[in-house]
């Protein structure tokens, strides 16, 4: 299921981010997880015992449930981490 | 790591939403040199969230924009010489003793130390636990509501919204005025509880017009409201593609037979909030159990004074209020400790007292009205994870407690609930939902998880100063997924 960018709110430049070695579009002051639910990617991590799929819950960096390796650094939580150019996501699930 | 000397600030203040903010501005415009601290990237809290998409000319739709607005008009304050706002910095732990901070952000770890500092570190939100609710898909209603709001973003097609409470309505009709489908709001309350709420709301007339109009929105756009209902399982493999719903008896129990399967692809949660009291609580502040939220919450005086010296909380942090109670409580708590430091700001903290205690009592009867109903933990069966991170089922929980752990900080060794990266702030009041549901004991009687630093996780390699490189293995690889997160 894609998410939905809002028609009519003005947003910043394009960006390119890549995910998983696939290229997605993004724009610059959007987070990652928006960028990742925008493109279709709702399941972001995978649970690390039962490798249950995980993605978006809480939004403001608390449940640590959309976390992915970003630009090498684990762990990193997408609904608070904007995208950047150039930026390389690697999800686990 | 070699100790350095800190850095200093008259009034530290940690968290920049709603009582955060109005705290500096008061404080700041009676001459205090005040820092203001937030983890997020932007001030304004999660109320008053702000796009980060453009720096002007968003146009979002009217539920949204008046919201934006109204923060953009606050945060404007933020731009007085006296105030350094600090953002994407973590307060990590607090030393009572001599009012330091340990904070963590883009300049690395560093110490802060005050004269007074302000807790107003705001509210997470509640939910309970079903099959299916980790699944992709279930959001809380509140991250909904940032999606839209912070990145315009729509995050689902069609949602249920389910919980309890005023906020699933507002949710609701800004989804829909963002073009989103909704299925159903279930309500946990039956219908008879919103029409008491409204007689309780009477004189309140922004509360109830604001209430009244998102019912009338609800209405036009023939959503179903389905009072006394509880979602039940959220379905689907992957991701959500759909949701059981069922009728709920008084005590919130599901009523067997009762079941309606909807078709949607986004499920929205709110039981309410909870108050975020883990620095308060690692500085051995005093709490208190209040009885209209059900949570414990962070003790202070009426001038916002907590039971440590020179330490004050205001906002959420002192049991949940709203954002009008957070801006009242900033306020006071921002001119009672400027006033504290020989300032004299352009107050009168005897009205600011007396307006904002009658905020709360609003608030406290709104709080009653929403409980979270025990029977719900029928819900949580024995395989479904209760604390996400460490993925600890219902029915381990239940065996401890059958053994006669019963309380959250015992749970903790014996289960390792709570011990992941979330360090319980989500299982944590479900916990004591369930213990009191198994047990008989009164949830005040079930203490909440002893916060911890670090309040979130950090990496050793900056918050430890100089770890020795052994040349093998590096932190990252002895903490691996356990604990540490850039952020």
């Amino acid at each position: 299921m894609k998410a939905q960018r809002i028609n009519g709110i003005e947003r910043g430049e394009p960006i390119t981010i890549t995910v998983n070695g696939k290229e997605i579009q993004a724009y610059a002051g959007e987070s990652i997880a928006a960028a990742l639910l925008a493109a279709g990617q709702r399941n972001i991590h995978q649970s690390v015992k039962g490798g249950a799929p995980r993605g978006y819950f809480c939004g403001m960096g608390m449940c640590f449930d959309c976390v992915a390796t970003v630009d090498g650094n684990p762990n990193v939580r997408t609904c608070v981490t904007q995208v950047h150019p150039g930026c390389i996501v690697e999800t686990s699930s | 790591m070699t100790p350095q000397k800190p850095d200093t600030t008259e009034i530290a203040i940690v968290g920049a939403g709603p009582a955060g903010v109005a705290a500096a501005v008061i404080a700041a415009r009676a001459g205090a040199a005040v820092t203001l601290l937030d983890e997020n990237t932007n001030a304004g809290g999660q109320y008053y969230k702000q796009p980060t998409l453009t720096e002007s000319g968003h146009k979002y739709p009217n539920s949204l924009a008046s919201n934006i607005q109204q923060g953009q008009e606050l945060l404007a304050g933020l731009n007085h010489p006296g105030i350094d706002l600090q953002c994407d910095t973590l307060v990590w732990n607090v030393s009572p003793e001599e009012l330091v901070l340990y904070l963590c952000g883009p300049a690395g770890a560093r110490a802060l130390q005050a004269k007074r500092i302000i807790f107003s570190a705001g509210a997470y939100e509640r939910v309970m636990p079903f099959p299916g609710w980790t699944l992709p898909g279930v959001i809380m209603a509140g991250g909904a509501q940032l999606m839209l709001k912070a990145q315009g973003l729509l995050p689902g097609r069609r949602f249920l919204l389910a919980g309890t409470g005023p906020l699933l309505q507002l949710a609701a009709v800004q989804l829909l005025e963002a073009g989103a489908d909704i299925a159903a709001i279930v309500e946990l309350q039956p219908r008879a509880e919103f029409l008491r709420t409204a007689s309780k709301l009477w004189g309140h007339w922004d509360k109830l017009g604001q209430g009244i109009a998102n019912q009338k929105k609800l209405l036009q756009a023939k959503v179903p409201i389905k009072y006394g209902h509880t979602i039940a399982r959220a379905l689907g493999e992957n991701e959500v593609s759909g949701a059981v719903i069922m009728k709920v008896d008084g005590d919130g129990r599901p009523i067997p037979g009762s079941e309606t399967t909807l078709e949607v692809d986004s499920i929205c949660l709110n039981y309410g909030f909870i108050p975020a009291t883990e620095l308060p609580g690692i500085a051995g502040c005093a709490q208190y159990f209040d009885y209209n939220f059900g949570a414990y919450a962070t003790k202070t005086n009426e001038n916002l004074e907590t039971s440590v010296a020179g330490i004050f909380a205001a906002g959420e942090t002192c049991g949940i209020g709203g954002a009008d109670v957070a801006l009242l409580e900033g306020q006071l708590a921002g001119a009672v400790a400027a006033r504290q430091l020989g300032l004299d700001p352009d107050t009168d903290e005897a009205t600011l007292c007396q307006k904002q205690l009658q905020a709360r009592t609003v608030a406290a009867s709104l709080g009653k009205m929403f409980p979270v109903k025990p029977g719900l933990c029928a819900l949580a069966t024995d395989g479904v994870p209760v604390c996400r991170c460490e993925e600890i089922s219902a029915g381990e929980v239940r065996a401890a407690i059958r053994m006669g752990v019963v309380q959250l900080n015992q749970l903790k060794p014996w289960t390792r609930v709570g011990m992941g990266r979330c360090q319980g702030r989500i299982c944590g009041e479900i916990l004591r939902q369930i213990v009191a549901h198994e047990t008989g004991l009164a949830l005040q009687e079930i203490q909440p998880f002893t916060a911890r630093a670090p309040v979130k996780p950090v990496l050793l390699e900056e918050v430890g100063g100089a770890v020795a490189d052994t040349g093998e293995l590096t932190w990252e690889d002895h903490v691996g997924g356990y604990g540490v997160a850039r952020t």
